[in-house]
């Protein structure tokens, strides 16, 4: 019985002391993470947008979109995350988008654990650059091998054609949506 | 005192003669940095961890310590993974999910119950230093090979020139299981050689 | 040679030394009309890259066997086997350090290290052929067209077929060797001609091949007759790609394939299967290599549950 009780006063004391320090812990680091991932949103769409000198959040149901604008305030695009399934786990993006919803101004990926020197190759700037100015309508597509025919086609990486066409598949359905979004 | 330290480095290294946290050992080390800070990652937890089990042994009962190590481990790497994620965001975000997974490698668990929980403070803190030096020089060579190969650099300086082929097998967890195997056929051999 | 020993056990059991000598000879001869069409075909590279395996596969098992204090028994010559047939299903555009390094994997870490002759899992030289391909999936997927030698990008027949279902097939070509693809795979009828000496000579058992091309033939069969468009029929399935080197000259091996008639067949059906499933459905528009690394590893289980019951037991 006293054991028991030794027992239950352990834990109690251990749980009650780990919380703290948690406590603790978080509200330090917590600021630090957030500024964290604005800073890291905040590279992505200035990368998109050389030009970008500021932008406003605006929050669309559960998603933020950033209009981004040069120094005389004249729009230059929106940018906003996408995320969807790769091949190995998610992948995380910011796609920016010019200002008529039909012309991509880049993506940049966040976030991927594709396959290292394949599908991680989606990261590179070879494969992001082809992004750049490619014609969202009717919807993006890729091709194997070859370059490029039309203005709505990537091709897609050697050997990963399934991160490829993660990406391709997540953009389509994301600026289908956002689309919408925007029109409203 | 001085072999608490010593036998974590060599005769008991944790990876090479252990064979223990092959999980991290075998997802991070695909470059050296990534290596040396989940290491040092892995060196905090088992340091702090290995240090308050050893102070509070007397106070818990037999019966829960398990419970007891589990918790305090818990935190530790609550704390690191937060640590990381505010003043090292990229390496925090290329480790993943292996930072917060320390709390299940079993060598902190297994330093817990077999050392510190039997020794005091001082030898409990020598063998988790050595402990966690071994580990995380380990994971530095194997690291460093991985990434050697894998990317021609090593601690991202470009060591093999722009004309060398990456091997991407040595990115890929293959690449992982077979240094690691020639690490550890090394490690026997040169064994072989001082014993006699 | 045919059939094996009257006992039965399982792990792989090597014929009488004496016997390596012989089988080697014959499997070298047997190679010969291929490594000519390659030679013919793929020009001064596919003799490069065969003289570089060679030396490679040879020069990596006799600084092993130092390293390892083992007899250096490189006199055998299954070293050179495993270099040509290496050789034989790489691409003609490998640069040569690469097939030095596979050759080197091969001997080195897929025979040696196993334990030498007649310890090995794997198939060597596939597996040399697997570590190329993980580490340098670019430069053993980059084609150039016979004779010309010009890149070609992705274009071997089954990748034509697989990728853009073009199903103009010249099967004469596809028979002489006259397309795009690894250095001494393409011709079928040099391999065949090859595979005939064989069986004459009784070196390699008839199970296996016929097993293993049976259920291709099968399979792309019925494939065929249920989508005609996609996919292409068993004349093309058994005449390109690596069906005819895998079947005759890898599946055979008698370190790394069943002992047992029984083993054999299943042996020969389950890597039939599985080059089919990634010819039609997988990622990559072959399979032969991965089919019988497979089954190489399932060779010990199928030894075992094939083995006749012991009389009395």
């Amino acid at each position: 019985m006293k054991n028991t009780i030794k027992m239950i006063i352990v834990l109690t004391v251990l749980g009650l002391l780990s919380g703290a320090a948690l406590v603790f812990i978080y509200r330090y680091a917590s600021p630090l993470i957030a500024q964290n991932q604005k800073d890291e949103t905040e590279k992505a769409i200035y990368k998109i947008f050389p030009e970008g000198k500021n932008y406003d959040t605006r929050i669309i149901g559960e998603d933020s979109v950033y209009k981004v604008k040069d120094k005389n305030g004249k729009l230059l695009g929106y940018a906003f995350p996408a995320s969807g399934n790769g091949y190995q786990g998610q992948i995380d993006m910011l796609v920016g988008i010019q200002p008529d919803l039909a012309t991509l101004a880049g993506i940049e990926v966040l976030d991927s654990q594709e396959t290292p020197g394949l599908g991680q190759e989606i990261t590179t700037e070879k494969f992001e650059n082809q992004f750049k100015g490619l014609k969202v309508s009717p919807s993006i597509s890729y091709v194997k091998n070859q370059k490029p025919q039309n203005p709505n086609e990537i091709e897609a990486i050697t050997g990963a054609t399934v991160s490829s066409k993660a990406v391709v598949t997540i953009l389509n359905e994301r600026i289908a949506k956002i689309k919408k979004d925007l029109n409203k | 005192m001085i072999k608490d330290f010593i036998k974590g480095l060599w005769r008991e290294n944790p990876i090479l003669v252990q064979v223990l946290g092959m999980c991290p050992t075998l997802a991070v080390s695909t470059k050296a940095v990534f290596g040396f800070s989940m290491g040092l990652a892995t060196t905090f937890v088992l340091i702090s961890s290995s240090v308050t089990v050893a102070l509070i042994k007397k106070l818990v009962p037999h019966e829960v310590r398990i419970a007891t190590f589990t918790v305090i481990i818990a935190t530790f790497v609550t704390c690191a993974d937060y640590f990381l994620k505010a003043n090292f965001y990229s390496i925090s975000k290329a480790l993943g999910p292996y930072v917060p997974l320390i709390v299940v490698n079993c060598i902190i668990l297994g330093r817990a119950e077999v050392f510190a929980s039997k020794q005091n403070v001082a030898r409990s803190f020598l063998d988790a230093l050595g402990m966690g030096c071994g580990f995380t020089l380990v994971l530095i060579v194997l690291g460093s090979i991985r990434e050697l190969l894998g990317s021609g650099t090593i601690f991202n300086y470009a060591i093999l020139g722009k004309g060398f082929e990456h091997w991407v097998v040595m990115a890929l967890p293959a690449g992982a299981f077979i240094t690691l195997g020639f690490l550890v056929g090394l490690f026997n051999w040169i064994n072989q050689k001082w014993q006699r | 040679m045919n059939d094996p020993k009257p006992y039965l056990s399982p792990g792989p059991h090597i014929f009488g030394n004496q016997e390596t000598p012989r089988m080697v000879r014959d499997v070298i001869i047997a190679l010969m009309p291929a490594v000519a069409v390659s030679i013919y075909f793929f020009r001064i590279r596919a003799f490069l890259l065969i003289v570089i395996s060679m030396a490679a596969c040879v020069g990596a098992e006799a600084a092993i066997q130092f390293l390892m204090k083992r007899k250096i028994r490189i006199t055998d010559g299954s070293a050179v086997v495993t270099g040509i047939l290496f050789a034989m299903i790489i691409p003609p555009a490998l640069p040569l350090w690469m097939a030095a390094l596979g050759s080197f994997v091969a001997i080195g870490i897929a025979k040696e290290l196993f334990g030498g002759l007649g310890s090995n899992i794997f198939n060597p030289a596939l597996l040399g052929r697997a570590f190329l391909m993980a580490a340098f999936p670019t430069f053993m997927t980059a084609w150039n067209a016979p004779i010309t030698l010009d890149a070609v990008t992705g274009a071997t027949p089954l990748g034509l077929v697989k990728f853009s279902h073009n199903l103009d097939i010249s099967y004469l070509n596809l028979f002489l060797g006259n397309v795009s693809g690894c250095i001494g795979e393409t011709s079928a009828a040099a391999l065949l001609l090859g595979a005939g000496y064989l069986f004459l000579r009784k070196t390699i058992d008839w199970r296996i091949p016929l097993s293993y091309l049976g259920t291709v033939a099968i399979i792309s069969f019925i494939t065929e007759k249920a989508s005609p468009g996609t996919y292409a029929g068993p004349a093309f399935h058994l005449l390109a790609g690596g069906v005819i080197i895998g079947a005759f000259f890898m599946a055979t091996d008698p370190v790394t394939s069943p002992v047992t008639k029984a083993g054999r067949w299943i042996f020969g059906i389950g890597c039939g299967l599985i080059t089919m499933v990634i010819r039609l459905w997988g990622g990559l528009p072959e399979g032969v290599m991965y089919s019988i690394l497979l089954m190489n590893g399932l060779t010990p289980i199928l030894n075992r549950i094939t083995r006749p019951k012991r009389y009395g037991t």
